[in-house]
């Protein structure tokens, strides 16, 4: 069976005197239903300039079939510069500012073909990463004759 | 302060190439911030905001730990929405799944709340403002 597993760790030793922080949560990426395992991934690196302004990372489920399924989205802003930032929003609900060298990692449902994921490049020209796990990836239908 | 946030995905089974990488981070934070917390949350989202509106990136965890909060073990299978206040959802959480990212919904000036499809579901969460 698939299976892939994410595991968050956050930590600081410096946040509360004699306290250190350690936060640990792991999860093993399911489709829908909790039963079996996520066997879509695309994954890539590119470069996002201010002058592209906004970007659809991914189009949301552009077939019916992969909508509202359980999927997990992967960004890291590559960027050195500490003051460039990659904004990333779900359709125009702004959901954050992934700062130089920063990442974030979160289910993403791809509800519908109007939930498309976001990215625009602000300060300066951004390198990124990113991965896409899905539960399912619908072909489309090809335009050759 | 530092925070330092490592991210791990690893998978031996369902390729024939094996998918394994690890990414970390080095996030200078300040106050305010939010320890690790729980919250029972229910299908009100007005009653349960997680982070005021200031100005600022907050650095956000929260994860659906499967159980409804009655107890140590009756489970939830509703799913999770982190919204903003005006319940426009940024993130949905199955159980047992989790979220981290950098949260900054109209630069900062929208509060951030919890909200359960259905019944009640038991959340860990913290959070982080960047500095």
């Amino acid at each position: 069976m698939a299976t892939t597993t994410a595991t968050v760790s956050i930590s600081s030793s410096d946040l509360m005197p004699g306290s250190n922080l350690s936060i640990n949560a792991s999860s093993t990426l399911m489709k829908t239903g909790l039963t079996t395992g996520l066997e879509v991934v695309e994954m890539g690196k590119n470069t996002l300039t201010v002058a592209d302004s906004h970007k659809a990372l991914y189009e949301g489920g552009v077939a019916a079939a992969d909508r509202d399924q359980a999927s997990w989205v992967y960004i890291c802003n590559s960027a050195t510069d500490d003051t460039y930032y990659i904004e990333v929003t779900l359709h125009d609900t702004v959901i954050g500012s992934l700062y130089a060298g920063d990442w974030m990692f979160m289910p993403y449902s791809q509800g519908d073909n109007a939930a498309e994921l976001n990215l625009e490049a602000e300060g300066g020209t951004c390198p990124y990463e990113y991965a896409l796990f899905a539960t399912s990836k619908t072909l489309l239908d090809s335009d050759q004759a | 302060m530092a925070l330092v946030p490592t991210l791990t995905i690893n998978d031996t089974t369902t390729f024939s190439d094996a998918i394994n990488f690890t990414v970390t981070d080095s996030l200078t934070v300040t106050a305010p911030a939010q320890s690790l917390s729980t919250e029972i949350v229910t299908t009100t989202g007005a009653n349960h905001t997680i982070i005021t509106a200031a100005t600022g990136i907050r650095y956000l965890f929260v994860r659906h730990t499967g159980l409804t909060g009655a107890d140590a073990t009756t489970a939830s299978t509703a799913r999770l929405d982190v919204e903003d206040e005006d319940n426009n959802t940024l993130v949905g959480i199955s159980a047992g799944e989790f979220a981290f990212f950098p949260c900054s919904v109209a630069a900062g000036s929208k509060a951030i709340q919890l909200q359960s499809s259905s019944g009640n579901i038991k959340v860990e969460y913290a959070y982080w403002t960047k500095g």
